[in-house]
């Protein structure tokens, strides 16, 4: 074969490889592309931000020996029982079904072992990750597969769901690979279909009928349990103003970047804002209302470092959550599995294919054989381990800004290295007083 | 709250929601110190009696607003009246009987249980329904059963346009007009096991037609798998 | 993102009753739309609008409501979307001497609407998606059609989720978008129709327990003149 750079071949920007093979695909299946993972083009993110460390006119504190507390009191605007964690990073929703019921359960451990709360997901709830999750989070969906009151008021928080910045304006999908006898029998569906889920619930709609639904979701459970609202990140101004409005106690907003279990390639490539962008557009809304801290904000999409958990707390979050990079922590894409990525056409680094069930790592899938390859104790202690580093990185950060705890860091903490993320972020370029945009 | 004798379980409690918030009574219906509960004065409010998990029975004597009885467990309550937008909603089990009319999304997800609407439901009526059995003595609006994946739907007078849009594995039985199926939900035949479960229905909701006057709709199944040719049905 | 009701009185004893039967009508749609409120009453000299930012308790005292009279009322409560809490932003909106529009649930594509509007001269005030069905079914009567017909020009031009209720001097008209997401319950009596978001807004009407009660269909116009 011929290096094309080599041989002085030139690839068309607009047509390049990736996109000559999605026409191939689409004209030879005719459905259009799913796949999991999240959105892969680049965008502005957290990497544009860096921290202005402390040095004459700031004080740092000392790594290891001086505190910088991390701790977060989530939901007590309404809620008798608000949660209180021990670190600002939590486990996103992510349906069993998605995940084997193994991944589902060290999730659980590695929250559980840090202090910090996990999710369900599309799919309702299974005991073992009740059984291993000390905070655990109830997520209530369009589809309400598996909804049981009983759950609900098992849970620690609700988390109502409206989107996910993987595909605002999108229902889930879950295609039959994965419909298991036990996942079809708690889902109440046949075992083996292409399940679709609906994207607007299916008794009520828009921010006055959701003033009402979670009106019922408080009687329900006696006004004790946190309830939160979680959204893609669109018009995320507006969406935070009306969830608050409704009476949320928790925001989540999830950036573009989330990631997904099974979605349309062309849904997650193209609709919503970055995580940059959406953060300051929240603390806007929250902030306008009086609320911002209130009402705490929880921000996802694409967290992978404790210098993302830094910079987006700076920018305003209460807590961040994260899906794809504690998969990566279980296993998700490790080069051990080269072969095996390679024998369904991909590879450590490029695997997306969640919604197809044959995940060589046994995290996204159903089968018993790979699903057996993850150890959940095992699993867990990986996950404890990361969202470790993540909350000493983040902590090395906070004091180098001479903050004794991560909620202390604000934007006048950050500058931007390009245009772009400075516009978005509403923090000035690097070294000099200019926020772009502000003012339109 | 009014008790009507002195045990330490009465037998029946009064409420009057003039006087009474829909809180206290919900966080009595949750630690029910009666047996059977009359609920007077809804005036149509938000929320009342959801989320009973006690063999109860709760009377509500006038219109209910949204989600009444929403997540019911093991309770029977009746509505002497009209009821609001999710009207027992994914219930798990026991009864719920409206003696009116109920508005949206009647029966929505529903888990289990019976939902007996004497008047007629209007739209998405059983929508994404999961088991429970809803029988309604009038019409349906459009758009019932959509997505509904199991329990039965018994409609004793006509349902609206889209009726079983993207069904699964529910099953529809209507006695008058269906304004059009939805996609992928067809007429099917009535055996005998099926004239038998719609007889018990009736029978359970006490309506009393005959079994044999009623059309079983379901799903053709063709829907199931991700495919280029369903593209126009998506 | 709203609670709405009207009232469209046929008997005329119950004329001086109109503002005392449409006042809790309005404050029971409170919780749906706290930001502002707006209504309008027509009698023998027209119509008349009131727009205020607040509570409608404290919106229908500050105005006596309750004292006024007359054939029909509409009303608002608002929970602001896209666009800001003022009293201009606040329903009815009203581009025609006795026009009145409110509406509950959400256009999407109502800024290309209002771009036409705009070419053939017709400027919205306010950045309101409502707004822009309110000076469109203008256009439409402007130009010689019934209120039936405009509110069926409106299917066909607006995508999104919509309850109107729509009044003139003598008509009163309600439709619901092919979805009908968005709540609505009409009531009729000999007496009077009367329509709301929410059956409980209704709840204190006379003659209510025996009012015929539907809920409208999709697509279909529902209206009633005098
Ligand atoms: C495998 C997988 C399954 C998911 N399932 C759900 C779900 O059931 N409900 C939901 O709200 N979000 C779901 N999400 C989205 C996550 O909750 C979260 O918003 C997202 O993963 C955050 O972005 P990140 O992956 O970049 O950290 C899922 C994500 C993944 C990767």
């Amino acid at each position: 074969m011929i290096d094309p750079a080599q041989a002085g071949l030139r690839e068309s920007a607009t047509f390049d490889r990736a996109t000559i093979a999605a026409i191939q695909r689409a004209a030879e299946t005719g459905v259009y592309d799913i796949r999991g993972w999240g959105a892969k083009r680049a965008v502005p993110h957290f990497d544009d931000l860096l921290l202005l460390g402390a040095s004459m006119s700031r004080y740092p504190l000392e790594g290891y020996r001086e505190r910088c507390d991390t701790d977060v009191v989530l939901g007590d605007r309404h809620a008798g029982n608000p949660l209180h964690l021990d670190i600002p990073i939590t486990i996103a929703g992510m349906s069993f079904g998605a995940l084997s019921a193994q991944a589902k359960e060290a999730l659980g451990r590695g929250a559980t072992e840090v202090g910090t709360s996990t999710t369900t997901g599309d799919g309702g709830m299974t005991p073992e990750e009740r059984g291993q999750s000390k905070h655990l989070v109830y997520q209530y969906l369009p589809s309400r597969y598996g909804m049981n009151p009983d759950d609900l008021r098992a849970a620690d928080a609700i988390e109502v769901v409206l989107g996910q910045g993987a595909k605002p304006g999108g229902g889930g999908m879950l295609l039959g690979q994965k419909i298991s006898e036990r996942v079809a029998g708690m889902r109440t569906l046949p075992a083996g279909i292409d399940q679709r889920s609906a994207c607007r619930h299916p008794d009520w709609t828009g921010p006055d009928d959701l003033t009402i639904k979670i009106l019922e979701l408080r009687e329900i459970t006696d006004w004790q349990k946190p309830i939160y609202v979680k959204v893609g990140a669109t018009r995320t101004y507006y969406d935070v103003k009306l969830a608050v409005a409704a009476g949320a106690d928790v925001v989540v907003v999830d950036g573009m970047q989330g990631g997904t279990a099974a979605t349309q390639e062309v849904f997650i490539e193209h609709v919503g804002i970055p995580t940059l962008a959406a953060i300051p557009q929240a603390v806007q809304a929250l902030d306008e209302l009086g609320l911002h801290r209130k009402v705490q904000l929880i921000v996802s999409g694409g967290i992978r470092t404790g210098a993302d958990v830094a910079k987006a707390m700076a920018l305003g979050a209460d807590a961040v959550a994260i899906g794809t990079a504690a998969l990566i922590a279980l296993g998700d894409n490790h080069p051990r599995y080269a072969d095996e990525y390679a024998a369904i056409g991909s590879a450590p680094g490029f695997y997306d294919d969640f919604q197809d069930g044959r995940d060589p790592a046994g995290i996204t899938t159903q089968d018993p054989e790979l699903a057996a390859r993850l150890d959940p104790v095992e699993g867990g202690r990986r996950v404890a381990n990361y969202l470790r580093v993540l909350t000493l990185e983040a902590q090395t950060l906070a004091r180098a800004c001479g903050k004794a705890h991560l909620r202390n860091l604000e934007p006048e903490d950050l500058v931007a290295l390009t245009i772009e993320a400075a516009a978005m972020a509403r923090v000035p370029l690097a070294g000099t007083s200019w926020i772009p945009g502000q003012g339109f | 709250m009014v008790a009507l004798n002195g045990s330490s379980v009465q037998e029946l409690m009064k409420v009057d929601l003039a006087s009474t918030s829909v809180r206290e009574l919900n966080a009595e219906l949750h630690a029910p110190t009666a047996r059977r509960y009359e609920v007077h004065n809804p005036r149509g409010a938000e929320a009342i009696a959801v989320g009973l998990r006690h063999a109860i029975e709760v009377e509500i004597h006038g219109p209910a607003g949204y989600y009444c009885a929403g997540m019911n467990m093991l309770a029977d309550v009746v509505v002497h009246g009209s009821v609001g937008t999710g009207v027992a909603e994914n219930m798990m089990s026991g009864s719920v009987r409206v003696r009116g009319d109920a508005s949206q999304s009647a029966g929505a997800t529903g888990h289990g249980g019976l939902l007996v609407v004497e008047g007629s439901a209007s739209m998405r009526c059983g929508i994404s329904m999961k088991g429970i059995d809803i029988v309604v003595g009038g019409d349906v609006g459009p758009m019932s059963a959509f997505m509904a994946q199991a329990g039965r739907l018994v409609v004793c007078g006509d349902a609206g346009d889209g009726l079983g849009d993207s069904i699964y594995e529910a099953r529809l039985y209507v006695r008058g007009r269906v304004g059009s199926p939805g996609a992928d939900c067809v007429e099917k035949e009535m055996r005998d096991e099926h004239v038998a479960e719609l007889g018990q229905l009736l029978a359970d909701a006490g309506l009393p037609h005959d079994p044999g006057e009623f059309r079983r709709f379901g799903s053709a199944r063709r829907l199931y798998h991700f495919a280029a040719h369903n593209s126009a049905a998506y | 993102m709203c609670g709405i009701v009207g009232l469209h009185l046929k008997n005329p004893a119950l004329e001086p009753e109109l503002g005392r039967l449409f006042v809790p009508m309005l404050e029971a749609m409170t919780s749906r739309g706290p930001d502002s409120a707006g209504l309008a009453t027509y009698d023998a000299e027209g119509m008349h609008v009131i727009k205020d930012v607040g509570l409608p308790r404290d919106i229908c005292a500050a105005h006596d409501i309750a004292a006024r009279s007359g054939h029909q009322a509409v009303g608002h409560t608002r929970m602001a979307t896209e666009s800001a809490v003022t009293s201009d932003h606040a329903h009815p909106f009203t581009p025609l001497a006795d026009l009145a529009l409110v509406h509950n649930g959400s256009f999407s594509n109502h800024a290309s609407i209002r771009r036409t509007l705009a070419r053939q001269g017709i400027a919205c005030t306010t950045d309101n998606d409502s707004e822009v069905a309110a000076r469109f079914i203008a256009r439409e009567l402007t130009e010689g059609a019934d209120l039936e017909d405009a509110m069926r020009s409106v299917l066909k031009e607006f995508d999104g989720f919509f309850t109107l209720l729509v009044t003139s001097g003598t008509q009163f008209a309600v439709l619901r978008d092919s979805f009908a997401c968005k709540p609505a319950v009409i009531a009729e009596t000999a007496d009077y129709v009367a329509m709301a978001s929410e059956y409980h807004a209704l709840a204190e009407l006379p003659g209510i327990g025996d009012a015929r009660i539907v809920e409208p269909e999709p697509e279909r116009v529902y209206a009633w003149s005098r």
